[in-house]
């Protein structure tokens, strides 16, 4: 491969990246806007989910800068595995009725919550697994060739950090230093 | 618990932005140790432990 078209491949695995953490996060606004939007406070189990995804997101901030390793992609991978297990334990408690197990929150597109952290999940690993396969142990382009505008990525990336600052605060709102409930917000009553 | 979870993915994502990365890098992997904690500790229930007897595999 050419210099030239390495460093093409190299920009388009950036814009993969890139287009995911903005997915990723645009899922995380999701959630947050049916919590305060339609007054559906997350569950325990919920919260760890979006933990999960930021930790993603953490993992595809790390990539969008590193060269000549995957380091960032590793992390995304045991966040994204992590939480597909938890999507996966929640929808198995909640997908048989049984008294005081309902699924929390209203069901979009017919499908709860859960059952979409799951999806996600699945597809943030096919997503990263399909990456790797294409662009993974690529060349290593001179550095700068392939870095993306900053006026791109920074923006996106100073959005999940408010995101992840926002919902600290909201954790801190509902659970305290304590258990989490999903009757309201501690700190408010 | 949950707010210790949040608190250190947010100081990881701080401490990446202000270019201390393998610092930031601790910080999520405690937050990840922290979380699987908190998981196993909502699941587990008295009666059943683990277990999940309503399904039938």
């Amino acid at each position: 491969m050419t210099i030239r078209g390495s460093s093409i491949t190299a920009t388009l695995d950036r814009l993969i990246l890139l287009a995911m953490l903005a997915i990723v996060a645009a899922i995380l606004t999701a959630a947050m806007a049916m919590q305060y939007a339609l007054g559906e406070i997350p569950c325990p189990l919920c919260l760890l989910q979006r933990a999960a995804m930021f930790g993603c997101c953490f993992g595809l901030i790390l990539q969008l800068r590193l060269r000549g390793s995957e380091r960032g992609t590793g992390l995304a991978l045991v966040f994204a595995l992590l939480l597909l297990v938890i999507s996966v334990r929640q929808t198995l408690l909640d997908i048989y009725p049984r008294p005081g197990h309902d699924y929390i929150g209203s069901a979009v597109f017919g499908l709860h919550l859960p059952v979409w952290s799951a999806i996600i999940a699945v597809a943030l690993l096919l997503g990263l697994a399909v990456r790797l396969a294409l662009f993974g142990g690529g060349p290593v382009t001179k550095s700068g060739d392939d870095e993306l505008p900053r006026a791109l990525v920074q923006p996106l990336v100073i959005y999940v950090v408010a995101i992840c600052a926002i919902n600290f605060l909201s954790v801190l709102a509902q659970c305290g230093l304590g258990q989490c409930h999903t009757f309201g917000y501690r700190l408010i009553q | 618990m949950m707010a210790a979870v949040f608190a250190t993915l947010l100081l990881a994502f701080i401490l990446d932005q202000v270019g201390l990365s393998r610092l930031a890098v601790s910080c999520l992997l405690l937050s990840l140790a922290l979380g699987v904690g908190l998981f196993l500790w909502e699941v587990y229930s008295p009666d059943y432990g683990f277990r999940m007897p309503w399904l039938q595999l």
